[in-house]
């Protein structure tokens, strides 16, 4: 019996010893932490317009955002994607707010093709579309633009 | 009276440094009368001393050099001169890596004969000789750079054809021979030649290469070549930065193949290979693309001579050359040139965290503080 209690007791005390203190999963590197970005999501589907061109002769050109109208008008971009034939929709991770965006198509086609098909000159023309869009916050806005 | 043998005797003198020397010492001794007795001692002392004294403690720690051809030919479809390199294995009498050799020492003497004959249906289609060059000077290094010797074909080479590599050498009266399939046709799908699309690489924004799967390809690679000017003390150069990628390998029933450019990456090598000193400006030119694929000889070669991982630390280098070593393999490429970065991009590298010391103007052409990024 007095074996018994003195094992009890030497293991509780091997046990209080050897416990670490707890730690606080919300507070291990010193107020370090950088707050994760309040964002949302600015979705543009980049379609581009059918013609009477053949397949590939109308290319995608440019996708930029900017934070106003002069700046986007100015070059001054937030963002510029990357633009591919085979990508159709491309997103934005942005603060909550109001942003302008622009999409460019070009036209590749030998000749008089492109002038014909209604963009400015020949190889090389371009057809743009403008517009804003209004992100929220984890919200995802989607936006089609629209050629004319 | 006839000899009778008493007794059969030898001597296994050790090897020492003479590695595999074991010479054997073997004295027969006869029984005859005393007289020859004597005689017999006499020539046995002779024998003794001439074998000590012939033995040698020099040792040579080089086995001789058996003069290897090395030879490199890489055809390339989209070339329309080929280049072959053609070099010996060296030995010389001091220390390898102190000296370099005598450009003399790497080349044969001799008549050197290098051709290349194109097959279709066992049929020879076409003979194409190469011809000694200098043209092209050696990069620096270790080795000497003057007299680099190479042969050079003037010849388009077809895709997706049997290709056999005959190189005589009249010095050791010896026949190379290799032989390859060339690829097919490399088609590049982004970057596209369109000066509107600006590339953007910048970190969070990277770039993604797409082509079609090449024919016979065992490899492929893409190099991004950066293009600035700068300007220190009012003279302007222009300079180029060649970045490769790592290698990709092919995949199987797939439309295209991709490598992604990395954005964050770019960055950091512009801050590890450009200088920054007081004073200079550097205006980004723009980005080519070059698009390469190599064949099944290509990859197993670059697989011999990468890193080893785990315990089998060396591991023999591949070669496909018969009567040498080396590699005979082709290639294709396709270059996009001249594309722009996007004015994100410029600004990232003239105010970003990594580039900012670099000089780089920002996408109004100038460094004002007030288009700084806010990280």
């Amino acid at each position: 019996m007095t074996r018994s209690i003195l094992f009890s007791l030497l293991a509780g005390l091997f046990l209080f010893f050897s416990c670490d203190d707890p730690v606080d999963p919300n507070n291990n590197n010193n107020g370090n932490t950088d707050t994760p970005k309040i964002v949302g999501t600015l979705e543009i589907e980049f379609r581009v317009p059918g013609s009477y061109l053949p397949p590939n002769r109308v290319l995608r050109a440019d996708l930029s955002i900017a934070k106003t109208a002069e700046e986007l008008y100015k070059g001054h971009f937030l963002d510029v994607a990357n633009v591919y034939n085979s990508k159709l929709v491309y997103q934005f991770e942005l603060a909550p707010g109001t942003y302008y965006y622009q999409a460019g198509i070009v036209c590749v086609a030998k000749g008089d093709s492109c002038s014909a098909a209604g963009f400015p000159g020949e190889v090389g023309g371009s057809k743009w579309a403008i517009g804003n869009a209004i992100i929220k916050e984890k919200e995802t806005t989607r936006i089609i633009p629209q050629f004319r | 009276m006839p000899a009778s043998v008493v007794f059969l005797r030898g001597f296994l003198v050790p090897p020492t440094e003479k590695a595999g020397c074991v010479t054997v010492l073997v004295f027969l001794m006869f029984e005859v009368d005393s007289v020859k007795k004597t005689i017999l001692t006499g020539i046995q002392a002779l024998f003794f001393i001439a074998t000590i004294q012939s033995c040698s403690t020099d040792f040579d720690i080089n086995s001789d050099n058996l003069d290897t051809p090395i030879v490199y030919c890489i055809l390339n479809t989209a070339d329309s001169f080929q280049y072959l390199r053609l070099q010996k294995t060296y030995l010389i009498d001091q220390a390898a890596l102190e000296f370099p050799p005598h450009p003399d020492s790497m080349v044969f003497p001799g008549e050197v004969v290098v051709s290349l004959e194109r097959w279709q249906n066992n049929e020879v289609k076409e003979t194409i000789r190469f011809n000694p060059t200098t043209e092209i000077q050696k990069d620096t290094g270790f080795f000497p750079t003057d007299k680099h010797l190479l042969y050079k074909a003037s010849a388009r080479i077809l895709p997706k054809q049997l290709y056999r590599l005959y190189i005589y050498l009249g010095s050791k009266e010896k026949v190379l021979y290799a032989e390859t399939t060339t690829l097919g046709s490399l088609t590049v799908v982004d970057p596209m030649p369109l000066p509107i699309r600006k590339i953007s690489l910048y970190e969070g924004a990277n770039y993604t290469c797409r082509w079609q799967p090449v024919e016979k390809a065992g490899v492929y690679q893409v190099v991004v070549r950066f293009k600035y000017l700068e300007t220190l003390g009012g003279v302007t150069s222009e300079k180029t930065l060649i970045w490769p990628q790592g290698f990709s390998n092919p995949g199987s029933n797939i439309e295209y193949l991709s490598k992604d450019v990395s954005g964050a990456r770019f960055m950091h090598v512009l801050e590890e290979s450009l200088v920054s000193k007081a004073g200079i400006e550097r205006l980004a030119v723009g980005l080519d693309f070059q698009i390469l694929s190599g064949g099944v000889e290509l990859k197993y070669y670059v697989e011999s001579t990468a890193p080893s991982e785990g315990a089998l630390m060396e591991k023999p280098v591949y070669s496909n050359v018969t009567n040498g070593i080396g590699l005979f393999s082709s290639m294709a490429e396709v270059n996009i040139s001249n594309l722009f970065l996007s004015s994100v991009t410029l600004d990232s590298m003239a105010y970003g965290r990594y580039t900012r010391g670099l000089g780089f103007l920002d996408h109004t052409g100038d460094r004002d503080s007030t288009n700084e990024l806010k990280y």
